[in-house]
């Protein structure tokens, strides 16, 4: 309980550090965030006054306290470019990023853990060659370059499938790959790795001289001590498929959370940066804190004492 | 079947009539092989174990105690290790023979073991309580409240404080006694009728290691059971066994009742072990070793295994391997040229 504690104290302070860093940052990163919001044609006195009008003129500190502050009584702000409504915004394109985000979890563990025990049970069989070969490729391979393979192979020269576009099951595949391509690969080999440690335990010794059946020892025991660090990694995992979602959703023109970051980034789009960042750092401390809890759920030495 | 005399050593008494033996090993080998190499670690044993007796099997580390233990149980780490030659029999059956699922239903049934250490010989993951009720599921069927009880009730046999509160703890939160303790009950819950006991208490302290022979000893003698202890320390062997059989370079050099054993050791290799016990009592103050060091298993010598080391090997003991046998007044070992003991 106290360790849970302790991580919820940290997750709190480390957003508040990382909206402060990201609320500088945007504005430190150069551009006219009016520019979006006047006619080209307009004077430098026009454009000082919009300036002016949204508080850009004011020192840092103060817009930043004047933002959060708008934020905790639930304005959340509309966009610099279209004026629409951030809230909307945020429910539309979630959605999207959801579902995207949740197909490359499940194909990170879904495909990782039983390939990973299909190679540790196959050890240095042609099963094991091959698993190990795609996994070490899968990490070598960013996943901007293995995102236009794929466009380039499957929707171009076989046709198979949409090279990019929203949000039918056919529309997924490419993008969800391409995201979970390198934890995947990392699940393999961590999974590959802690199944064949813990079969060489004594513990497992122990219970074949109890007559479990080897599907019980293998399958129930082994395995979930393998699960340990298999967990502990989870929250990493997501935080890769958050940052990866931006790249990817951005190649593949996935209407997501990502995608919209990185518009609002190009056109300083303040308010939207702002806050599609804090969104996804939420998202990653959350992850991470979920990782801490389910590490100490599977791992009972951590849970007294 | 085995005649008295070339078994040796058994029955320890005259008044214990004579029974056939529960389990009978015979001209084991057990062998390492890797891709370099090849070698026997156990090489040709023969060994029988009596119903409701202790044997202990003795013997320095590398000898092949516990290779020759895993082989019974078919559990030796394969590859590298595997049996080549030999037959174990139980209850009419070979075990080396017998298909995987039918050893399994053998094993903790009727052939239980534990091991030297309690704390990673549990799996961590699993509450001491889940595991003990898997293990009796794998042979009886019972509901999990019935395998519960009856879980619960081996641990308050085997004397662990709070044993009902103990089903749901992780061996982490025990101490290295209680998971041995824990581990006895575990192998002694679905009633076996042989214990093999891989040095139990050498991981343990020394107040608790006799805490935990005591119990072994205790059930042993309550259930009717045999147990092959296997150690290299020779207090523990005077202290419980029946019968002892001394092993060395993967071979067994003599068997005795304990007593005889240890009052008249024949083969020089049990001579050197008795002589090289620390003593109180007397005045010599050197510790008295065996010269010399045990023979490399990948370069065996042609004739008797102990011939490097013995002080009276004769030409003969170079090139010629003794046999195992009964000598006129019925003790069994392995030697053409044995000497009184002079402790």
């Amino acid at each position: 309980m106290k360790r849970v504690l302790a991580r919820t104290v940290y997750m709190v302070v480390v957003l508040v550090l990382s909206s402060i860093a990201v609320f500088y940052a945007i504005r430190l990163s150069g551009g006219d965030a009016v520019a979006a919001r006047v006619p080209a044609s307009a004077s430098a006195e026009e454009r000082e006054a919009v300036r002016e009008q949204l508080g850009l003129n004011d020192p840092f500190h103060e817009q930043y306290f004047d933002y959060m502050g708008r934020l905790f009584t639930g304005d959340l702000g509309n966009s610099l470019t279209n004026n629409a409504q951030i809230g909307k915004l945020i429910t539309e394109h979630g959605k999207n990023s959801l579902i995207l985000g949740a197909a490359a979890f499940a194909l990170v563990f879904g495909v990782g853990i039983p390939l990973g025990m299909l190679a540790s049970l196959r050890r240095n069989s042609w099963w094991d060659g091959g698993i190990m070969t795609f996994s070490v490729a899968g990490m070598a391979v960013p996943n901007f370059w293995l995102a236009l393979l794929a466009v380039w192979l499957f929707a171009s020269v076989l046709g198979w499938l949409p090279s990019a576009g929203c949000c039918g099951p056919k529309q997924l595949v490419l993008p969800a790959v391409v995201l979970a391509m390198e934890g995947m690969a990392l699940t393999v080999r961590m999974t590959r790795s802690a199944m064949l440690e813990n079969l060489n335990q004594d513990f497992v010794r122990t219970l074949r001289s109890g007559g479990l059946s080897e599907s019980k020892v293998i399958g129930r025991h082994v395995f979930r001590n393998a699960l340990v660090p298999i967990v502990s990694l989870a929250g990493l995992r997501i935080g890769q498929i958050v940052g990866y979602a931006l790249v990817v959703e951005t190649i593949f023109g996935w209407p997501g959370l990502g995608q919209v970051l990185v518009n609002a980034v190009l056109r300083r789009d303040y308010p939207v940066a702002q806050f599609f960042s804090l969104v996804l750092i939420t998202i990653v401390l959350l992850s991470n804190w979920l990782a801490d809890v389910g590490y100490t759920v599977v791992n009972p030495r951590l849970r007294r004492g | 079947m085995a005649t008295m005399t070339d078994q040796g050593g058994r029955p320890s008494g005259g008044d214990q009539p004579v029974t056939a033996p529960l389990l009978s090993i015979d001209g084991l080998r057990t062998m390492v092989s890797t891709r370099r190499e090849s070698f026997d670690v156990v090489r040709g044993l023969s060994l029988d174990i009596y119903p409701n007796e202790v044997l202990c099997l003795v013997g320095e580390s590398g000898c092949g105690k516990s290779i020759t233990a895993l082989s019974i149980m078919r559990l030796l780490p394969t590859p590298p290790v595997r049996v080549r030659g030999g037959t174990i029999r139980f209850r009419g059956e070979d075990l080396l023979r017998l298909s995987a699922k039918r050893m399994r239903s053998i094993r903790a049934d009727s052939i239980s073991m534990i091991f030297q250490d309690p704390l990673t010989s549990l799996d961590p993951v699993f509450t001491v309580g889940d595991v003990i009720v898997e293990v009796i599921r794998a042979h009886r069927d019972v509901t999990k409240e019935e395998g519960r009880r009856l879980a619960g009730d081996a641990l308050t046999k085997v004397g662990l404080p709070d044993p009902l509160a103990q089903l749901d703890s992780y061996p982490h939160q025990l101490s290295g006694g209680m998971r041995q303790r824990v581990m006895i009950a575990m192998a002694l819950v679905l009633d076996p009728d042989i214990l093999i006991a891989d040095e139990p208490t050498t991981a343990l302290d020394v107040t608790v290691q006799a805490q935990i022979l005591d119990q072994l000893v205790t059930e042993q003698r309550e259930r009717n059971m045999s147990m092959l202890l296997i150690t290299h320390d020779l207090a523990v062997v005077a202290a419980v066994a029946d019968r002892v059989a001394v092993m060395y370079a993967g071979e067994i050099v003599e068997q005795a009742p304990v007593d005889e054993l240890f009052e008249d050791p024949r083969h020089p290799y049990t001579q050197g072990l008795l002589r090289a016990l620390p003593k109180v009592s007397t005045t010599r103050r050197r510790l008295d070793p065996i010269p010399g060091l045990v023979p490399s298993l990948q370069m065996m010598p042609p004739g008797c295994a102990f011939a490097p080391r013995c002080p009276h090997a004769l030409d003969r003991c170079w090139t010629e391997q003794p046999e195992l046998a009964a000598d006129p007044d019925g003790r069994v070992f392995r030697c053409f040229n044995p000497q009184p003991f002079a402790g």
